[in-house]
C-alpha cells in the first residue's frame, strides 16, 4: 500500500468516526443542557401544585388573643420568627426566579389562624393559613404596607411592632404542571382507546382477511400516506372536523380533550396498523395451518391463536403510540389549544406537558427552567418507554427463535 | 313481490350456511370496516383541508375581497395592510424560505447520516456499534419539541455569539443558521437509521469481491458498499426532508417568524409555512383564520411535489440491486 493511499484511508476513517461522535455529542448536549436548566426545579410539589396561584385577602376579627409560642428548636436561622404572632417566614424564589416570601411555620396559638375570607360573598368564611403559602402583602392600620420586596426579616419587625392586622394578602405557590400532567395522562387513554381496536382490526384485516387485489392494495397504500402527512396537518384536520363534531355533540364549546384525542388517534394509527402487522407477519403459517385444520373457523384461529402470539407486539405498538401522544405538540396546538389550565374537563380547553413546553417558550420572556423541567419528566417517560419496548422485543424475538 | 322471494331465497341460502361460517362473514364485515376508516382517514384530510383552505380565495370575505391566487403564491410580504381589513397575503417567499432551509439541512444532515451510519454498520467495534445504535434510536424518539427547547436554549445562544464575532447583528440569534441547526439535528437520527439498515443489507460478495480486487477496507466502504446502498441511502433523506419540510413547533422557536422575504442570508430571521401556520392563534374566525388552512394546502402540495421529484431522481439513480 502506497503511502498516500494509507493517508487517504486513514482521512476517511477519521471523518466517520467523527461524524458518529456527533450523534453521541448532540444526545449528551441535549441532556446536559435540560438538566442542567431544569434539575433546580424538580420536586414533588412542581407535580402536584396547580399552575395558578389561588389568592386570598385574609383579615382578623376582634377579640383575638396573641400567641405565646418560643421560635421552636427546627426552625433553622434563615426562619425570621414572630413571637407574637406565632409566625415564621422564610426569603425564597420560585420558579420563575422571583422574590418570595414562603410561611414556614405557623403555632398552633396563632392569632393568625382564625383569618376569614375578606373578598367573601357569603358572609364570613374562614380560610386556609398553612405552612408552604406565600405571603404577598400585610396591610395595617396605623403604618405602611409591608411588601415581598422588602423581605421577611423587615415583615416579621413590622409585625412585632403593631396590635392589629388590616390584612393579608397571601396565596398557594403556582407554577406547577398537575394540570398538564393529567390532560397528558387522559389524553393517552381517550387515544389509545380509539385508536388501538381500530389499528388492531385494521391490521388484522391487511394480513389475515384481505385477498391479494387491487383494492386491498388501496387500501393499504391509502394508510401507509397517513405516515408522511406532517403533524401541524393533522392539526388542522383535527381543527376542521373534529372539533366542530365536539362541539355539535358535546358540550364542549371550543378546542378539547376529545377532539385532541380523535386526532392523535388517526396520527397513531399507521404506527399501530404497521407495528402489529409486523407482528402477525411473525407468527409463522403453520400455526394458523394446524388451528384451521382442527375445524377451527377463521375468527376463532384470528382470535384464539393469531392474536395472542402476536401480543407482544401490540404491546409494543400501545407504547409507541404513548411516547408519541407525550411527545406530539404541533398537532395539539390545533386541536386542543394551548390553554395551561388546572381543572381539568374532557370538554374543556386544557393543555399537554408538550404543548405547555411551547407556550412557555413562546412567552416574553421565555422560561427555559420551567420548560427544560417539563422536558426532563417528558424525557424521563420517553427513555423508559425506550427500555420497556427494548426488553419485550427482546422477549419476543427470544420466544419465537 | 320479486323482491322479497329473492331476499328470502339469499336468506334460506345464508341460513344453511352453518354458524362458524356465518360469524366469520360477519368479523370479517366488520374488520373491513376498520380498515375501510382507517384508510379513508387521508381522503377527510385532504377534502377538508382545501375545503376551508380554499375559502379566502373563493368568497369575498366578509367585504375584504377574495385573495388572489397567483399574488399568494408569489408575493413577498406575508400581510400588507392590518390584520382583519386586508386580503393580501402571501406566501411566495415562505414557499422558497422553507424549500431552501430544507434543503440546507438535509445538506448537513445527509453526509453526517451516511457517515455515522457506515461506521456504525461497517467499521465499528461490535459493542461501540450497539451503543450508537441505541445513541441514534435515543434521538429519534425524543419529542420535536425537546429539540425546539435545545434550539433555543443553546444554539441560538450559540448563533447569536458566531454572528457577533463576524460582526453581524441576529436578532437574538434567531436565523436561518439556527433554523437549519435544529432540522438538521433533528433528521440525523432518521437518516442514520434508514440508511445503516441499507448499507447492511449491501451483499457480502460485492464487499468481497471489491476487497479481494486488492481495494483496501476502507475503500470498499466508500466506494463500493455507500454505491450498492445508494437508493436506501436516498430513501432516507426523501423521509428526512420530508420531517424538514413539516416540522413545526421546534422552527417556530427558533425561525424569528419573519414577515417578508426570501430570506437567503444565513444570520438573518426567516419563516417557514409551518412556524408561518402557528403565528397569531388569537383569531377564530374570517379570513385570518382560514389562511392558514391555504397555507396548509400549500404545505401539504409542497411536500408532495418534493417526494413525487425525488423519487423520480431515486428511480434514475439508484439502479444498483440492494437486498
Amino acid at each position: 500500500m502506497s503511502n498516500k493511499r494509507k493517508l487517504k484511508d486513514c482521512f476517511y476513517q477519521t471523518i466517520t468516526y467523527f461524524a458518529a461522535f456527533i450523534a453521541v455529542a448532540t444526545l449528551s448536549l441535549i441532556f446536559l443542557f435540560v438538566f442542567i436548566n431544569g434539575y433546580k426545579l424538580l420536586d414533588f410539589g412542581l407535580l402536584t401544585n396547580d399552575y395558578y396561584a389561588t389568592f386570598y385577602n385574609g383579615a382578623l376579627e376582634e377579640g383575638y388573643s396573641f400567641s405565646s409560642t418560643l421560635k421552636p428548636d427546627s426552625l433553622s436561622e434563615d426562619v425570621h420568627y414572630s413571637e407574637k404572632w406565632g409566625l415564621g417566614l422564610v426569603d425564597d424564589k420560585d420558579r420563575e426566579g422571583n422574590s418570595i416570601i414562603i410561611i414556614e411555620y405557623v403555632a398552633e396559638d396563632s392569632p393568625l389562624l382564625l383569618m376569614y375570607n375578606k373578598n367573601s360573598e357569603e358572609g364570613i368564611e374562614s380560610i386556609e393559613f398553612i405552612e408552604g403559602q406565600l405571603i404577598s402583602k400585610i396591610a395595617y392600620f396605623d403604618k405602611g404596607t409591608s411588601l415581598t420586596r422588602t423581605g421577611a426579616k423587615v415583615m416579621i419587625s413590622d409585625l412585632d411592632s403593631t396590635e392589629t392586622i388590616r390584612e393579608i394578602v397571601y396565596s398557594s405557590l403556582g407554577g406547577g404542571i398537575r394540570g398538564s400532567i393529567i390532560t397528558t395522562f387522559y389524553l393517552i387513554g381517550i387515544t389509545i382507546a380509539i385508536a388501538l381496536p381500530i389499528g388492531i382490526f385494521t391490521a388484522i384485516y391487511l394480513n389475515e382477511f384481505a385477498g391479494k387485489n387491487k383494492i386491498t392494495n388501496i387500501l393499504r397504500s391509502l394508510i401507509e400516506v397517513l405516515t408522511g402527512v406532517p403533524s401541524i396537518i393533522f392539526g388542522l384536520m383535527g381543527l376542521a372536523v373534529f372539533v366542530p363534531l365536539t362541539i355539535k355533540f358535546t358540550q364542549a364549546d371550543s378546542a378539547n380533550l376529545i377532539s385532541g384525542s380523535f386526532t392523535l388517534a388517526v396520527i397513531l394509527l399507521p404506527v399501530i396498523i404497521r407495528a402489529t402487522e409486523e407482528s402477525l407477519k411473525i407468527v409463522p403459517d403453520s400455526l394458523r395451518e394446524s388451528s384451521l385444520a382442527l375445524g377451527a373457523n377463521h375468527t376463532q384461529t384470528t382470535f384464539k391463536v393469531v392474536l395472542p402470539s402476536a401480543l407482544p407486539g401490540i404491546l409494543t405498538a400501545t407504547l409507541l403510540a404513548i411516547g408519541r401522544v407525550i411527545g406530539e405538540s404541533a398537532a395539539l396546538i390545533f386541536a386542543i389549544g394551548t390553554a395551561v389550565k388546572d381543572d381539568i374537563s374532557i370538554f374543556g380547553k386544557s393543555t399537554t406537558l408538550s404543548v405547555h413546553i411551547w407556550s412557555l417558550m413562546k412567552d416574553e420572556p421565555a422560561n427555559i427552567e420551567l420548560a427544560s423541567t417539563i422536558a426532563i419528566v417528558i424525557l424521563m417517560i420517553v427513555l423508559t418507554l425506550n427500555i420497556i419496548i427494548k426488553l419485550i422485543s427482546k422477549r419476543f424475538i427470544r420466544d419465537l427463535g | 313481490m320479486e323482491l322479497v322471494n329473492k331476499f328470502s331465497t339469499k336468506f334460506a341460502q345464508i341460513k344453511k350456511r352453518n354458524k362458524k361460517e356465518h360469524i366469520d362473514i360477519v368479523v370479517r364485515m366488520f374488520f373491513l370496516i376498520s380498515t375501510v376508516i382507517s384508510a379513508s382517514f387521508i381522503l377527510i384530510i385532504i377534502v377538508f383541508i382545501s375545503m376551508k383552505g380554499i375559502i379566502p380565495f373563493i368568497t369575498d370575505n366578509n367585504g375584504i375581497g377574495s385573495v388572489n391566487v397567483i399574488r399568494f403564491l408569489t408575493g413577498s410580504i406575508w400581510l400588507s395592510g392590518t390584520a382583519f381589513q386586508s386580503n393580501l397575503y402571501s406566501v411566495g417567499f415562505i414557499i422558497i424560505n422553507t424549500l431552501y432551509i430544507a434543503l440546507l439541512s438535509l445538506l448537513i444532515s445527509l453526509p453526517l447520516g451516511v457517515l455515522t451510519a457506515l461506521f456504525i454498520a461497517k467499521v465499528a467495534p461490535k459493542k461501540l456499534a450497539e451503543f450508537l445504535r441505541t445513541v441514534v434510536e435515543l434521538l429519534a424518539s425524543i419529542p420535536s419539541i425537546v429539540y425546539g427547547l435545545f434550539g433555543s436554549g443553546v444554539i441560538l445562544v450559540f448563533v447569536y455569539n458566531f454572528a457577533d464575532v463576524l460582526g453581524i447583528q441576529s436578532k437574538g440569534g434567531n436565523s436561518v443558521m439556527a433554523t437549519v441547526l435544529v432540522l438538521s439535528l433533528m433528521t440525523l437520527p432518521t437518516i442514520t437509521a434508514i440508511s445503516e439498515v441499507s448499507i447492511r443489507s449491501v451483499g457480502k460478495d460485492i464487499e468481497h469481491g471489491s476487497l479481494a480486487l486488492g481495494a483496501s477496507k476502507t475503500q470498499t466502504n466508500f466506494k463500493v458498499i455507500l454505491a450498492s446502498a445508494k437508493s436506501g441511502i436516498f430513501a432516507s433523506a426523501i423521509l428526512g426532508i420530508g420531517r424538514a419540510l413539516g416540522e413545526a413547533t421546534a422552527v417556530s422557536l427558533v425561525a424569528g417568524n419573519a414577515k417578508s422575504g426570501p430570506t437567503l442570508a444565513f444570520f438573518e430571521t426567516t419563516s417557514t409555512l409551518t412556524s408561518t401556520m402557528l403565528e397569531g392563534l388569537k383569531e377564530t374566525t374570517g379570513i385570518d383564520y382560514d389562511i392558514r388552512f391555504s397555507v396548509g394546502i400549500v404545505l401539504m402540495v409542497v411536500i408532495m411535489l418534493t417526494n413525487v421529484i425525488l423519487n423520480y431522481i431515486k428511480k434514475k439513480v439508484g439502479n444498483v440491486d440492494v437486498k
